[in-house]
């Protein structure tokens, strides 16, 4: 095996696996905190793509491009769970599930109105250049990605651990219920999970928007690709989801180059059927199948 | 008479419609609506039922879309075969995939189905016999029985006949034990356990049964459009399902047919208006306005208004006195249950602790000890909830301890929960007829059952009722009478006595007295010491996970280490 190609192919991996990783933090974030598989999650990294992309050729400087999709974000995030979750609040966990469905559909339908059909392009934030790592090319903008990735998941991270709000949602992660009971005010850490998911996904569609386009059906793939991370992390830890969501990158990337670029979808898809198969428990019977769940 | 009506309202619509509206703009409308429809009417087994969320049932639509479109073409066969061929392969896969993962919890069938439609897609575009990114075209008018179908109309009657005929098989299954089954699934899986009720199976027949129907609306519009290609069923043709069944109405078979024309219909009219690109976000919006504010969508609603119209007469209970003779003794005898050795921890937990005793059938045992001595744990490790870390659980000398809780309740062994756990979308009557689920019997006989047990519980009367017009009490007993529904030979009663007040306690006594009398073997889990004390034959002592004392009830108040244990060392002065 050329070890160059091998680099070639492991490091864009790595870098549409920080968005994926982005993607699995939040899906287990606001699954901890609120009960609820948000199927919207997807569609935060898509808008911060389009919103970023869509500004910058229109004359917002950088920074503030990328500030603001990661406000809208934020925003929307927040208003997802405002207005269609707080209401729902007490209807069965499959009727609040397909709620996110819902919302995913509007956020997908609306940017589809507001920034159109056709893809959009970004430019590189220092340039559209490419270094050599080992005899492989790689996209400037890559270090940006694994940069923002990396600072988004310290902070995340340091969050969970040092700060009152973060030790609530581990417990909560632990047992929502008794978390609840301890006086942990599980409505606002709510907002501001799904807040802070919804910002986290925007940088990261923001970040990966000059290297991959951005358009306004991407939002399924991410979601699906990050809710395979999520669920190798048993929706219950934050780290194992972000390595699998790394993961998720960087075979998907093989399979495109060892195996065939127009089956590397079919491949991670077809890993996470196989994945649940095994997991389901194909030869387990009886009541050994309740620990596998 | 409300499905008479129904009925009579679709077929009116489905003849009216091409006379209203001819030309064939309309007529084609009808025929993608009614190919729609054969699809969505299986999705609301699916999504209303068994509350499985699917996001890739277009998936199916693609199986049966190019089964029709490359077997008719490039292998000249009969619609009609390769319809059915497409419906059978799109049945296999759901049943293959489905099968194990449905042990899982949580929403994994909705991401694998949408992996396993993401793969069709890519399989579809790289795999040379469907005909790549430009697809299959040439497809022929479909035909039935070799006869061509020679105009759009005979076409457009056919499909809508189709529909007709799942429509009557969702009715169908509505109406059956299955139908039963799968709303009680839908309120309460623990308590569907209970009745031995396999809910994986259910969910999985509803997945595959949906996977068929989705697979025939594929071929029908392929048929209609007369060509294939990878793009005719992606992911919004997926949210066009959901949203249909959600706005039309999640809770009747009918809300797919109702739905299937609102989805269409819309579109239309967005097309109609230029407006074509909105058409996401306002399906969006209805699926989540519908959700949270009308759950039971326009079928629903209409469902509704009837009811209002023909003013029911809400039913009046007058409960009659509990009667000792309505049921007899079953033929089978009671059960004999032995617990060998049984523990179970979680991580640094040891919840039951190498615990063993045996209940002889016929007597009346109870399982005692202070908070968190184990008890629940060990009633879900002989109930099936829990496995087991060690040891062994045997009814009659056959051991009981790999098998599921369905299976366990199917071998006759009954339970109630602490929290009550009943199905709180059914009448009285529906409860406790899940309770016969195990009886492969006619309706009839199960009505006698149920009726049977209510008036031995003392519930005769309210069978019409619904849960929330009755006391706690009264719930309890619903339970109780649910649990009787099963001819157990065992009964697994949890905190029975909790949240009755005294009166209420002694009636619970009395009942359980007639229930061991019936040749039921009882195992309660009891805080209330007088009810243990008048009532058991037999008590276990537990303690921090382990078994400290047995025996009659008598001996065991006096024993100095149950004492400690359970009343605290305080009370040994006293």
């Amino acid at each position: 095996m050329d070890f160059s190609v091998f680099v070639q192919l492991l490091l864009p991996g790595l870098t549409t696996g920080c968005v994926y990783a982005l993607v699995a933090l939040g899906f287990v974030l606001c699954a901890n905190v609120s009960g609820v598989v948000n199927f919207a999650q997807g569609e935060y990294v898509m808008l911060g793509g389009v919103v970023a992309a869509f500004l910058v050729p229109h004359g917002v400087s950088l920074p503030v491009a990328i500030a603001l999709a990661v406000v809208a974000g934020a925003l929307l995030g927040a208003l997802q769970e405002r207005l269609t979750l707080a209401p729902a609040r007490h209807s069965p966990d499959f009727i609040q599930i397909t709620i996110t469905l819902g919302v995913a559909v509007v956020l997908r339908g609306g940017a589809l109105i507001a920034f159109g059909k056709d893809p959009l392009s970004m430019p590189g934030f220092s340039g559209d250049g490419i270094f050599e790592v080992a005899g492989a090319a790689v996209p400037v903008q890559s270090l940006w990605v694994w940069g923002a990735t990396a600072l988004m998941l310290a902070a995340m991270f340091w969050f969970l651990r040092y700060t009152d709000p973060g030790r609530a949602v581990r417990a909560c992660s632990i047992n929502l219920q008794a978390a609840r009971l301890m006086g942990v005010n599980a409505e606002r850490l709510t907002l501001a999970v799904f807040a802070v998911a919804g910002a986290s996904g925007a940088l990261a569609g923001a970040v990966i928007a000059p290297i991959v386009l951005a358009n306004w059906d991407a939002g399924i793939a991410y979601g699906l690709k990050g809710f395979i991370g999520a669920i190798i992390g048993n929706f219950r830890a934050p780290g194992i989801a972000v390595a699998a969501g790394l993961g998720i990158g960087v075979l998907e990337s093989f399979a495109a180059g060892y195996v065939s670029s127009g089956f590397k979808d079919a491949i991670v898809y077809g890993a996470l059927l196989a994945y649940l198969l095994v997991k389901g428990g194909v030869f387990v019977f009886g009541r050994a199948s309740l620990l596998s769940r | 008479m409300k499905l008479r009506i129904g009925l009579a309202v679709f077929v009116a619509c489905v003849v009216l419609y091409p006379l209203a509206l001819p030309g064939q703009y309309p007529l084609g409308i009808g025929i993608i609506t009614g190919a729609l429809a054969a699809g969505t009417v299986g999705f609301v087994l699916l999504l209303g039922y068994a509350h499985q969320l699917a996001l890739g049932q277009a998936g199916f639509c693609m199986v049966g879309g190019y089964a029709s479109a490359i077997l008719c073409v490039n292998h000249h066969w009969d619609p009609l075969a390769a319809l059915l061929a497409g419906a059978l392969v799109a049945m296999a896969t759901a049943w293959a995939i489905a099968a194990p993962i449905l042990k899982l919890r949580g929403f994994v069938l909705a991401m694998a189905s949408l992996a396993l439609h993401l793969i069709l897609i890519v399989v579809a575009l790289e795999l040379p016999f469907t005909g790549g990114a430009l697809g299959t075209y040439g497809v022929p008018k479909f035909a039935l029985f070799g006869l061509p179908l020679g105009s759009d109309l005979a076409f457009y009657y056919v499909v809508w006949l189709i529909v007709l005929a799942f429509v009557a098989a969702g009715l169908a299954i509505d109406r059956s034990r299955v139908g039963r089954a799968l709303k009680a699934l839908a309120a309460s899986e623990t308590a569907a356990l209970s009745a031995g009720i396999d809910i994986t199976r259910y969910k999985l027949q509803m997945f595959v049964v949906s996977a068929g129907m989705a697979s025939v609306c594929g071929s029908l519009a392929v048929h209609y459009l007369r060509a294939m290609d990878p793009n005719v069923f992606g992911f919004a043709f997926s949210l066009n399902f959901i949203t249909a069944v959600i706005v039309g109405g999640l809770m009747s078979v009918w809300g797919g047919v109702v739905g299937a024309a609102i989805v269409t219909g819309l579109r239309e009219i967005l097309r109609g208006l230029s407006l074509p690109l909105w058409e996401g976000v306002i399906m969006g919006v209805l699926t989540v306005v519908v959700l949270i504010a009308f759950r039971r969508g326009v079928a629903g609603f209409i469902s509704h208004l009837y009811d209002r119209l023909a003013s029911r007469e809400a039913p009046r209970a007058s409960l009659g006195d509990p009667d000792g003779a309505a049921l007899s003794r079953s033929g089978r005898p009671a059960a004999r249950l032995e617990v060998r050795g049984a523990s179970r921890s979680f991580g640094a937990l040891r919840a039951v602790s190498e615990v063993s005793f045996a209940v002889e059938p016929g007597a009346i045992a109870a399982l005692i000890g202070p908070n968190g001595a184990g008890k629940t744990t060990l009633f879900n490790l002989i109930g099936g909830y829990q496995p087991l870390d060690a040891g062994s659980i045997a009814l009659d000398g056959a051991r009981i301890d790999a098998l599921l809780p369905n299976r366990i309740a199917a071998l006759g062994v009954g339970r109630t929960f602490q929290n009550l756990q009943l199905f709180d979308n059914m009448t009285v009557l529906e409860n406790v007829m899940c309770g016969t689920h195990r009886h492969f019997q006619a309706e009839r006989v199960n009505r006698a059952k149920t009726a049977a047990a209510l008036a031995f519980v003392g519930l005769r009367g309210a069978e019409r009722l619904h849960l929330g017009e009755l006391s706690f009490g009264h719930q309890r007993l619903v339970e109780v009478a649910r649990a009787l529904a099963l001819e157990p030979r065992l009964l697994l009663m949890d905190e029975p006595a909790s949240g009755l007040n005294d009166s209420e306690t002694e009636r619970l006594a009395e009942l359980i007295l007639r229930v061991a009398a019936l040749g039921v073997t009882v195992l309660l889990v009891e805080h209330d010491m007088r009810l243990v004390m008048g009532l058991a034959d037999q008590v276990v002592v537990m303690h921090h996970g382990e078994k400290i004392a047995e025996g009659a009830p008598d001996a065991v108040r006096r024993n100095r280490e149950v004492i400690d244990a359970y009343l605290g060392s305080e009370h040994v002065a006293a």
